[in-house]
C-alpha cells in the first residue's frame, strides 16, 4: 500500500450538521482516518446512521460546500484540499452516485444520451467530444440500447446505470458510490457491482459504501468499518472480515465467513477463513473429499 | 416503473419539426399579432387556414383540428351570446329573438376575438408539438439566455410526470393500508387529502439530492461556457424568413393603426 500513490487522504475528519434551528447536531462522523490508493476498490461498511453517507459527501466536497456544519480535520483528494476546492472543480476528479436512482436524474432531458451529457455541457465539453464520450460510456454501462429512451421510462436498475454513467462520463479518477444498490433487486445490484468492477479494472479508484457483505468481500481490496459515527477499523478486506466481531456492530458477516468459522470451530478446517464464494466451495469440497 | 413526460412534443419528422425553434417562436408571435391586429373580422381565420396547412406539413392536422375546434366552438357560442346579443356597440340588427336582438357589430367583434384566440392557441400548439423542449432551450441559450434559467425552463416541463409518479406511489401505499379512493366525488376528494402531506414532504426531501446531483455534475461551474448535446441548426433562409415575419407584423400593426384613424 505504501508504494502506491495515495489519492484520498482523510485525517482526523469530524463533522456535525447545522440544523435548521441554528443548533449543531451531534457529530455525524468523528475522528475518521484512512487512505485510499490509486486503482483500489475501497468499501465503507456500517449499520444505518453510522456516518457512511456523511463520509461519501465529504469525499466529493459536498461537505463543507453544500452541507453547512462544523468540520474538523482534513480531506485531500488527488492532492487538493476539499475545503479549498469547489464541488464543480472536484467534479472532473471525483464523482458521486447516490442511493435513490430517480433522484439522480436532472429531469431536464428527454433521452438517456442527453442525461449522460448533462455534466459535460456544464464543464464546456465540445459537442463532438460529448457524442464520443456518451457512446463510449453507454457501451461500458451496457445502456447503449437505451440511449434514445426517455430516462423516466427506465427501471430502477437501468436508471442507476444511467446515473453511474453520468458520473463516469466526466472522466473522474475516483468514483464514490453511496449505497447505490440499496434500492435495487439482487440482479440490478449485481449488474452495478459488475459495471463498477469493470471501471475499477480500467484504473478508476472506487469508494463504495455498501452493506451487501458478500459482494463487499468479493470485490473490495480494503474496507473501512464505521459504528456509531466512529471508525472501528480500516484495512485489507480479508484481514478485517476475518477478525471483525460483526454482531457487536449490528451487521451480518458474509455467509461464507460464518460457514468457514463454523468449520474451524468444529475442527474441520484449520487454515484461513473464507470470505468469497469460490473459497468456501473449495474448502467444503476439500472437507468432503477427506 | 415507467414514467412519461408531459411535454407536449410529438416526435414526428417533418419540415416543421426541423425548423429552428426561434423561427417557430417568431412565427407564433407574428401570426398571433397579425390575427389580433388586422382590422377585418375574418383576418384571424385566414391565418388559421394557414396554420391548418402548416399542421398538415407537420403531419399533425388531425391533432390540430381536434385541439382547436373543441376549444373554439364553446368560446364562440359564449362570446356570441355576450357580444352579439348584449354589446353596447350593436347598431345593425341581424336577427330579432324577441327577448334580445343579435347585433352585427357585436357578432363581428365576437368572431374576431375567437379567431384571434384560436390563432394564438393553434400556433402555440404547433410550436410545442413540433419543438423538442431541449432544442427550444438550447435555442434560447444560444440566443443569450442564462443557462441556469434554461435549466429552470426545462425542469418545469418535466416536473409534472415526477409529481404524478410520486403521487401514484403514495396512492398505492395508502390504498394498501385501506384508503378508499373509488366512489363518488366527495369520497374521492376526501381520499385526496391524505396523499397531499406525503407528496409535499417527499418532494421536499428529494430536492436536496437533486441539488447534490446538479452540484456534482458541474452545474455550479462558473468558469466555462456551457455547451449542449443537442444541436440546433439555423439556416440563412430561416434567418431571412424571421426578418420578413417581423417586418410583415410591423406593417400589419402600423396598417391597422392607420386604418382605425382614417
Amino acid at each position: 500500500m505504501d508504494t502506491k500513490k495515495i489519492v484520498i487522504d482523510v485525517k482526523d475528519f469530524s463533522f456535525s450538521y447545522l440544523m435548521s434551528d441554528g443548533e449543531m447536531q451531534k457529530k455525524a462522523v468523528e475522528n475518521i482516518n484512512f487512505q485510499v490508493c490509486k486503482g483500489e476498490f475501497f468499501c465503507i461498511i456500517g449499520a444505518n446512521e453510522s456516518g457512511k453517507s456523511t463520509l461519501c459527501n465529504a469525499l466529493v466536497g459536498l461537505i463543507p460546500h453544500f452541507f453547512q456544519g462544523d468540520m474538523d480535520g482534513e480531506i485531500t483528494v488527488l492532492g487538493e484540499d476539499t475545503r479549498k476546492s469547489t464541488v464543480a472543480d472536484l467534479t472532473s476528479k471525483i464523482g458521486l452516485v447516490f442511493q435513490d436512482p430517480f433522484n439522480q436524474l436532472t429531469y431536464t432531458t428527454t433521452s438517456v444520451a442527453e442525461e449522460l451529457a448533462f455534466g459535460l455541457g456544464n464543464i464546456g465539453v465540445p459537442r463532438e467530444e460529448m457524442y464520443r464520450r456518451v457512446n463510449d460510456v453507454a457501451k461500458t454501462m451496457r445502456i447503449d440500447h437505451l440511449l434514445q429512451k426517455n430516462p423516466l421510462e427506465l427501471s430502477g436498475g437501468q436508471v442507476q446505470r444511467v446515473a453511474l454513467g453520468s458520473v463516469f462520463v466526466m472522466n473522474p479518477q475516483i468514483i464514490v458510490l453511496d449505497e447505490c444498490t440499496a434500492q435495487l433487486d439482487p440482479l440490478g445490484s449485481k449488474e452495478i457491482f459488475d459495471v463498477v468492477k469493470v471501471l475499477n479494472e480500467r484504473g478508476i479508484t472506487v469508494v463504495m459504501a455498501d452493506n451487501d457483505m458478500e459482494r463487499v468481500a468479493e470485490y473490495s481490496d480494503h474496507v473501512l468499518v464505521l459504528h456509531n459515527n466512529k471508525q472501528v477499523t480500516w484495512g485489507e478486506t480479508r484481514e478485517v472480515f476475518t477478525n471483525l466481531d460483526f454482531s457487536s456492530l449490528n451487521l451480518n458477516p458474509p455467509v461464507y465467513v460464518s460457514i468457514s468459522k463454523k468449520y474451524i470451530n468444529q475442527g474441520l478446517w484449520k487454515k484461513e477463513v473464507a470470505i468469497k464464494e469460490k473459497e468456501i466451495i473449495n474448502i467444503s469440497r476439500e472437507i468432503l473429499e477427506r | 416503473m415507467a414514467r412519461k413526460s408531459v411535454s407536449s412534443y410529438i416526435n414526428i419528422d417533418s419540415p416543421i419539426d426541423r425548423l429552428h425553434p426561434m423561427t417557430k417562436i417568431v412565427a407564433v408571435l407574428s401570426f398571433g399579432i397579425i390575427g389580433f391586429a388586422a382590422p377585418m373580422a375574418l383576418a384571424p381565420y385566414v391565418v388559421l387556414l394557414g396554420l391548418i396547412v402548416i399542421s398538415y406539413l407537420a403531419k399533425l392536422s388531425n391533432k390540430f383540428i381536434h385541439y382547436v375546434i373543441p376549444f373554439g366552438i364553446p368560446l364562440l357560442v359564449m362570446l356570441l351570446i355576450i357580444h352579439g346579443l348584449f354589446s353596447a356597440k350593436n347598431v345593425t340588427t341581424l336577427y330579432d329573438f324577441g327577448f334580445a336582438k343579435l347585433g352585427l357589430e357585436g357578432t363581428l367583434y365576437a368572431v374576431k376575438q375567437v379567431g384571434s384566440v384560436l390563432v394564438f392557441l393553434g400556433a402555440f400548439f404547433l410550436l410545442t408539438a413540433t419543438t423538442h423542449p431541449g432544442k427550444l432551450v438550447t435555442a434560447f441559450v444560444d440566443s443569450g439566455m442564462n443557462p441556469k434559467l434554461g435549466y429552470l425552463l426545462l425542469a418545469t416541463f418535466q416536473i409534472f410526470p415526477q409529481m404524478q409518479m410520486r403521487l401514484s406511489t403514495i396512492r398505492e401505499a395508502q390504498v394498501a393500508r385501506g384508503l378508499e379512493v373509488e366512489g363518488n366525488l366527495l369520497k374521492r376528494a376526501s381520499a385526496f387529502l391524505p396523499l397531499i402531506g406525503p407528496l409535499v414532504m417527499s418532494s421536499l426531501m428529494s430536492v436536496q439530492e437533486r441539488g447534490m446531483t446538479l452540484e456534482t455534475r458541474g452545474f455550479g461551474s462558473s468558469n466555462t461556457k456551457i455547451t449542449s448535446y443537442i444541436e440546433v441548426q439555423d439556416t440563412a433562409g430561416q434567418k431571412t424568413a424571421r426578418k420578413w415575419l417581423v417586418i410583415a407584423t410591423i406593417v400589419v400593426v402600423i396598417g391597422s393603426i392607420v386604418y382605425r384613424f382614417i
